[in-house]
C-alpha cells in the first residue's frame, strides 16, 4: 500500500504523458489494437456513411463529423482514465447502478423512435442509450462483487442470487423499452463475468437446464409459437425468399458481402451502400467493409476483435486483483459479444437483430463509452505492470 | 493481520484464468462459425452473389441501333427509321402510394388501360413491365416531364425506333416490313435484316436502392452500331410507272390471283421495279387490304377459323409472286427454245418448218393454235406465229440432252439467287426424267414451272448478248455517312448463247413487236420487241383459269430493259397475254424509255402520227390563232361569238397528234359545252378516229399498228357515257383479233 501511494505521489503532468515508461507502461499491444480499431473504424464509417449522409442529411460528412468529435474526446478520456487508478471506481459501483436504474426508468417515458424507447434525448445537448451505461454498470458492480465475495462465489447465496437479481432487474427494464439485443448482450456479459468470477459450474448447468425446460414448456403451452418460429427460421435460412420483411436486410447484406469476393471492390466502392443496404453506417457496416475490402478486409476486422479479446484476457489474468481482472474481462467480453453478434447478423449466421459494431458503427456516446472502458482496461494493465516493475 | 488473507483472496486465481481461457475458446468457436460462413459467401458462392447484386445494382439498358435506310437507285428514301420510345414501369423501384397516380396519368397521356397498368404494378419484384411500345416524342416528353415534376419513381422510357415507309403502299412486296422489335419480316427488310439491324449496344449504369440512376458512378457504355443502309436498284419513278399501270389493269381485268410486274436491266440483272398488285402498306402490314377478303373474314364467327383466315389473307397480300410463285411460262418460253436451237446449231435463221395444225408425239396429239395449220414457216415466222409444232420440231432436232443442257444453262433449274426471301425452286425435268413427250411440251413452255423472275432473267440472257445475269435489288451497302461498305452487284454467271444468236433473237422479237403478233407493246419511236404467253392453270379446279403474261424488250438494237407483266386469273373478255398484258408493257415502255434518256427514233410512218405540243394562242385574235394552228398542222374548231381567243383546249402543255383538233373559246359560255364519249369497242382504228374527230375529240392510239387488217379497239381510257370537254384526248388500245399464242 505504501508503495502504491508512492506511485501516486509521483504524479506530475510530464509523467502523465509518459505511457511507455518502463514500469509505468500501459499494455502496449492492447493500446495499439484499440487505436487500430478506432482509426480503421473511422475510415470505414466515412466510407459507409457518406452516401446515406448525402441522401438523408444532404451532407456526406454528416455522420463522420459527429463521430470524429466523439472519437477525439473519447481518445483523451481514454488516456486520462488509463492514468487513473481503476480501484477508485469500486466506490461508485452501486451509485452507477442506481443511476442506471433511474435512467432505464426515465427512458420509458421518452418519445418512441421507430416503435421503441431506447434513447434519452435532451435536444441540442446530447442523446444516449441508457443501456450503454447499464452495460458498464453491470461490469463495474459485478467486478466489485466478485472481488468482495471471494471464495463464497461458489455458493448460491453469494455467487448466484445477487448477480441474478441485478441482471434480471436490469434486463427486465431493458425488455420494457423493448431492447432485446441489448438485453441479450448484457446477460451475456453478466453470465461470462459470473463464470470467470467463480460461480460454481453446477449453477450454470442448472441454469441451462431450466432454460431448456422453459423453452419446452413454452412450446407445450403455446403450440401456436411453433409454426411462427418455423417461418422465422425458414426466413433466416433463406432470406432471398422473403424480400419484403426482415429477409430483405439480410439478403442485401449477403449480396454486399458476397459481391466483395476475396479482395473487394476497393475502399469507397461499395455499391450496396447506395440505399440498397439498410443502415450501412450502423448495423450493416461490416457488410460494407466486406464488399469494399473483400474477405481479407472482413478477416482483418474479425482478427482485430479477436486479438482485443485475447490480449484483454491476457491483461486480466495478469491483473493485480480480481476487481481489475473482472473489469477487463467484462469490458472485452462486452466488445467481443457485440462485435461477433453484429458480424454474425451481417453474415446471416444468426437471425437479424439490431446490434452495432463497436468502434465502427456510427454512434458518438457509444464510442465515448467504449474508449472510456478501454481506458479502464489500460489502467488495469498499467497497475499490473507497475506492481511487477516494483 | 486480517489484511493479508483478504489481499490473498483478491488475487486473480488460476481457476479464473482457466475459465477466462474457456470463454476465449467459446468465442473462438463462434468466430470459426462466422469465418466458415464468410468463406461460403465470399469465396464459394462469390459468382452467384455478384450476379444477383449486379441485377439489383446495375441497370442494363439496351440501346437499339438505328436500322439502316433503304434507298432507291437515286438515293430517294424508301424506308427509314425514326426514334420512338417504349414506356415501362419498374414496380420494384416504384412507391406503392404512387401506383394509382401513375396508372391514371398513363391512361391520360397514352390511353393505356388504368386497370391493366395497376395489375402490372402489382409485380413487386419486376423491373420491366411494358405499358406501351413505340410512342412518339410528344407523349414521351409529357411522361418525362410529369415524372420529374412529381418525383415519380419507376416509370421509365427507353429509346427505340419505328419504321416508316414514306411512300406508303409502294414497292411493298419488295421492301417488306418490320415487326415490333424492328426485325425484318418480309422482303428486303428480311433478306438484309442482319445488315440493316446493326449491332445492339448497351449501357450499364449504377442505380441506388431507390432505383435512381447514378450517372457519375461506374457507367459502362458499349455504343450501338447503326445498321447499314441499302442502296437498291429500284428506280422510284419506274416503280411508280409500273404500279400505276399494273393496279389499273388488275382492277380492270378483275384479276383473281394478283398481277405481277418486273422491270429489269437486261445487262446487269438489276431490278428497276417489281410489283405485286394488290399489295399492302408496309407502315401497317397486318391490315387486310382486299376489301372483299376483309369483309368475308369479318363474317367468320369461329375464333380458330377466323385466325386462320386472317393469317391466310395476310400471307397472300405479303407474298411476292415474282419470286415465290411457280407458273408454266407458256409461249414466252419459246424465246429460250429458239435461242437454244440456234445456238446449238440444230436450226438456223434460215431453217424452215411446216405446221399441219397438230403433231403426234409419243402417242399424244398436240394441237397448234391454228387448227388449220400454219403451213410452211421460216424460223422467224414460227416465233411470230408462236407455232407449237415448229417448236416441238426444234426440241426434237436438239434432242433431250442438248435441250436440257440449254434449259439448265439458262438457269431454269436453279434459283436465280435474287436477294429476296422465299425464292421458290422451279419444278423441271432433267436429262434422266425427260421423255419424248415432255421434251415436246417443254419446247413450247409447258409441263414445267418456273418463277416469273426466273423467266425474265432467261429472256434477259437471250437478248443481252447471251450472258446469264443474277437478278438483284441491292447494289451496295452504305454506312450512315454514305460511304460504300460493300458493293453487292453480282457477277455475270455465265455465257449461255453466242452474241450472234442473241442478236438474231432480238431481231425476231423486234419483228414480232413491230409487224408481227406482238404489236400490243408497240411504242412510237422505240424498237420494242415482245413475246406474249398464255398458260392454262392445269392444276386449279376451273378449266378456264389462265395466266396471261407478256415480255417486252427494248430497244431491240441494243436491249437495255425487259419488262414482264403477268396476270394470274384475269376475269374479263379475254385471257390472252398479248391482249391483256401486252398493252401494259407498251404503256410502260413508252414512259420508261424516255425517262431513262433513250431518244426516240421515229420511222417515216410514225413521224406522221407523232404527238406534238400545241402552241399557245390564247390572247390572239381568232384569225391569227387559226392561221397559226393550221400552219402547225392542227384542225381548229372555234366556239363562241368573240373575236379574241380567251382560252384554248388542249393548252400548250399538251401533246396531240399532228392534225388533231384544237378548240378555241372566245367567251366563257362556250367553255361549258361538253360532249359524251362514245363506246368505241370493236371499232376499227380508222372508224374510231373519225368518230371521235367528228365529235370534236382527239384520239391517242397504242398497241397493234392501226394498219393491221385485223386491228380493232380493245379498250379506251375514258369510259363511254362520260361527259368531257371538247378537244379532250381519248386513249385507245388497239388489239389484233387474229392473235393467238
Amino acid at each position: 500500500m505504501e508503495k502504491e501511494k508512492g506511485a501516486n505521489k509521483k504524479f506530475n503532468i510530464r509523467s502523465f504523458f509518459r505511457f511507455a515508461d518502463k514500469g509505468t507502461s500501459i499494455d502496449m499491444p492492447l493500446f495499439i489494437i484499440t487505436m487500430t480499431l478506432l482509426v480503421f473504424g473511422l475510415i470505414m464509417l466515412y466510407s459507409a456513411s457518406y452516401v446515406v449522409g448525402i441522401y438523408r442529411k444532404g451532407d456526406s460528412m454528416h455522420y463522420i463529423k459527429n463521430q470524429l468529435v466523439f472519437a477525439a474526446v473519447g481518445f483523451v478520456v481514454m488516456l486520462i482514465v488509463s492514468k487513473i487508478d481503476y480501484r477508485i471506481f469500486k466506490r461508485y459501483s452501486w451509485l452507477v447502478l442506481c443511476i442506471t436504474y433511474i435512467l432505464l426508468v426515465i427512458v420509458l417515458f421518452m418519445p418512441e423512435i421507430k416503435g421503441v424507447k431506447r434513447w434519452i434525448i435532451i435536444p441540442g445537448v446530447l442523446s444516449f442509450q441508457p443501456s450503454e451505461i447499464a452495460k458498464f454498470a453491470v461490469i463495474l458492480l459485478f467486478a466489485d462483487l466478485i472481488q468482495k465475495k471471494g471464495d463464497k462465489m461458489k455458493t448460491l447465496q453469494h455467487g448466484v442470487i445477487p448477480f441474478g437479481t441485478i441482471l434480471a432487474s436490469v434486463a427486465l427494464l431493458m425488455l420494457l423499452e423493448p431492447h432485446l439485443s441489448g438485453t441479450v448482450i448484457i446477460c451475456a456479459i453478466g453470465v461470462i463475468m459470473m463464470f470467470v468470477g467463480g460461480t460454481d459450474i453446477k449453477w450454470f448447468i442448472i441454469g441451462i437446464t431450466v432454460l431448456l425446460v422453459a423453452v419446452v414448456g413454452a412450446v407445450i403451452m403455446f403450440p401456436d409459437l411453433v409454426p411462427y418460429a418455423q417461418t422465422r427460421i425458414v426466413a433466416w435460412r433463406n432470406p432471398e425468399a422473403d424480400l419484403t420483411g426482415s429477409g430483405y436486410q439480410s439478403y442485401q447484406s449477403l449480396l454486399a458481402i458476397g459481391s466483395g469476393g476475396l479482395f473487394g471492390l476497393g475502399l469507397g466502392n461499395s455499391r450496396q451502400k447506395h440505399l440498397h443496404l439498410p443502415e450501412p453506417q450502423n448495423d450493416f457496416i461490416f457488410s460494407v467493409i466486406c464488399e469494399e475490402l473483400g474477405f481479407f478486409g472482413g478477416m482483418m476486422v474479425i482478427g482485430l476483435f479477436f486479438a482485443l479479446l485475447v490480449r484483454g484476457i491476457y491483461v486480466a489474468s495478469r491483473a493485480k486483483d480480481k476487481f481489475g481482472a473482472m473489469l477487463v474481462v467484462g469490458i472485452v467480453s462486452q466488445i467481443s459479444v457485440q462485435a461477433f453478434l453484429n458480424i454474425a447478423v451481417a453474415t446471416n449466421t444468426i437471425p437479424n437483430t439490431g446490434i452495432s459494431l463497436p468502434f465502427f458503427s456510427e454512434g458518438g456516446t457509444s464510442l465515448l463509452m467504449l474508449l472510456g472502458e478501454m481506458g479502464i482496461a489500460l489502467s488495469v494493465s498499467r497497475y499490473a505492470n507497475l506492481e511487477k516493475g516494483e | 493481520m486480517d489484511n493479508r488473507p483478504k489481499k490473498a483472496q483478491s488475487k486473480v486465481t488460476n481457476s479464473m484464468r482457466m475459465r477466462a481461457l474457456f470463454i476465449t475458446c467459446c468465442f473462438l468457436g463462434f468466430v470459426a462459425l462466422i469465418v466458415g460462413n464468410m468463406v461460403n459467401i465470399q469465396i464459394i458462392n462469390y459468382e452467384d452473389y455478384k450476379a444477383k447484386a449486379s441485377s439489383i445494382q446495375l441497370r442494363d439498358t439496351k440501346i437499339s441501333p438505328k436500322r439502316g435506310t433503304i434507298y432507291d437507285a437515286n438515293m430517294k428514301v424508301l424506308a427509314q427509321s425514326a426514334t420512338v420510345w417504349t414506356v415501362f414501369v419498374s414496380p420494384a423501384e416504384s412507391d406503392d402510394d404512387q401506383h394509382y397516380r401513375i396508372a391514371e396519368k398513363l391512361e391520360e397521356i397514352l390511353g393505356a388501360d388504368k386497370e391493366r397498368t395497376l395489375t402490372k404494378l402489382q409485380n413487386h419484384n419486376s423491373y420491366y413491365e411494358v405499358i406501351e411500345y413505340k410512342i412518339d416524342k410528344p407523349e414521351a416528353d409529357a411522361i418525362r416531364k410529369w415524372c420529374d415534376e412529381e418525383e415519380i419513381l419507376g416509370v421509365n422510357l427507353v429509346e427505340d425506333f419505328k419504321r416508316y415507309y414514306p411512300y406508303g403502299s409502294f414497292a411493298a412486296t419488295i421492301l417488306g416490313f418490320c415487326g415490333t422489335d424492328n426485325q425484318g419480316l418480309a422482303g428486303l427488310e428480311s433478306y438484309y435484316d442482319e445488315e440493316l439491324t446493326g449491332v445492339q449496344g448497351r449501357v450499364i449504369s449504377a442505380k441506388n436502392g431507390w432505383g435512381l440512376d447514378m450517372g457519375y458512378e461506374y457507367e459502362e457504355l458499349n455504343a450501338a452500331q447503326d445498321g447499314y443502309s441499302l442502296v437498291t436498284t429500284i428506280d422510284e419513278t419506274v416503280q411508280h410507272f409500273l404500279e400505276k399501270h399494273l393496279s389499273q389493269k388488275v382492277e380492270e381485268y378483275n384479276v383473281q390471283c394478283r398481277g405481277v410486274g418486273i422491270v429489269m436491266n437486261v445487262k446487269t440483272g438489276a431490278i428497276l421495279a417489281m410489283s405485286n398488285k394488290p399489295d399492302f402498306d408496309p407502315n401497317d402490314p397486318f391490315t387486310i387490304y382486299d376489301p372483299d377478303v376483309a369483309a368475308a373474314i369479318e363474317l367468320i364467327t369461329e375464333d380458330e377459323e377466323y385466325n386462320a383466315a386472317v393469317s391466310q389473307a395476310r400471307q397472300t397480300q405479303w407474298r411476292n409472286k415474282a419470286v415465290s410463285d411457280l407458273y408454266e411460262p407458256g409461249s414466252v418460253f419459246k424465246i429460250i427454245t429458239a435461242s437454244a436451237a440456234l445456238d446449238s446449231g440444230a436450226a438456223t435463221v434460215n431453217s424452215g418448218f411446216y405446221c399441219k395444225g397438230h403433231v403426234s408425239v409419243g402417242g399424244w396429239n398436240i394441237g397448234c393454235n391454228n387448227r388449220a395449220g400454219h403451213g410452211p414457216l421460216t424460223f422467224t415466222q414460227a416465233l411470230i406465229e408462236s407455232c407449237n409444232p415448229s417448236f416441238i420440231d426444234m426440241g426434237q432436232r436438239m434432242g433431250i440432252e442438248t435441250f436440257v443442257d440449254y434449259f439448265e444453262s439458262f438457269g431454269m433449274s436453279e434459283k436465280t439467287g435474287i436477294d429476296l426471301p422465299g425464292e421458290q425452286k422451279s419444278i423441271t425435268y432433267n436429262a434422266d426424267t425427260m421423255t419424248e413427250t415432255s421434251l415436246a411440251s417443254n419446247s413450247f413452255g409447258q409441263t414445267f414451272k418456273v418463277t416469273p423472275v426466273q423467266m425474265i432473267t432467261a429472256v434477259a440472257t437471250a437478248v443481252n448478248g447471251g450472258n446469264l445475269v443474277t437478278p438483284h435489288l441491292v447494289s451496295k451497302l452504305v454506312d450512315e455517312d454514305g460511304n460504300t461498305v460493300k458493293d453487292l452487284t453480282p457477277e455475270i454467271k455465265r455465257q449461255v448463247i453466242s452474241e450472234e444468236v442473241s442478236r438474231q433473237i432480238c431481231n425476231m422479237l423486234l419483228e414480232n413487236g413491230t409487224t408481227g403478233n406482238a404489236q400490243h407493246s408497240k411504242v412510237p419511236g422505240y424498237r420494242v420487241g415482245g413475246k406474249s404467253g398464255t398458260s392454262q392453270k392445269l392444276d386449279t379446279a376451273m378449266d378456264d383459269d389462265y395466266i396471261a403474261s407478256y415480255v417486252g424488250v427494248a430497244p431491240c438494237d441494243d436491249p437495255e430493259i425487259a419488262v414482264l407483266i403477268f396476270f394470274d386469273e384475269p376475269r374479263t373478255t379475254s385471257y390472252y397475254g398479248g391482249i391483256l398484258a401486252g398493252p401494259v408493257v407498251g404503256a410502260l415502255m413508252g414512259e420508261i424509255l424516255p425517262y431513262l434518256g433513250i431518244e426516240p427514233v421515229y420511222t417515216e410512218a410514225e413521224k406522221a402520227n407523232v404527238n406534238v405540243y400545241v402552241p399557245n394562242v390564247t390572247g390572239s385574235s381568232v384569225t391569227d390563232a387559226t392561221s397559226q394552228l393550221q400552219r402547225a398542222g392542227f384542225t381548229v374548231k372555234t366556239l363562241g361569238s368573240g373575236a379574241t381567243v380567251t382560252s384554248q383546249f388542249p393548252t400548250n402543255s399538251h401533246k396531240i397528234k399532228k392534225g388533231g383538233i384544237v378548240v378555241l373559246h372566245t367567251d366563257a359560255e362556250s367553255q361549258k359545252i361538253t360532249v359524251t364519249v362514245p363506246d368505241l369497242s370493236g371499232y376499227s382504228p380508222t372508224a374510231a378516229e373519225n368518230t371521235l374527230n367528228g365529235l370534236g375529240l382527239n384520239i391517242s392510239m397504242s398497241g397493234v399498228s392501226a394498219t393491221n387488217k385485223n386491228a380493232v379497239i380493245y379498250s379506251q381510257s375514258i369510259a363511254a357515257g362520260e361527259k368531257v370537254q371538247l378537244g379532250t384526248t381519248i386513249g385507245v388500245t388497239v388489239s389484233d383479233t387474229g392473235v393467238f399464242e
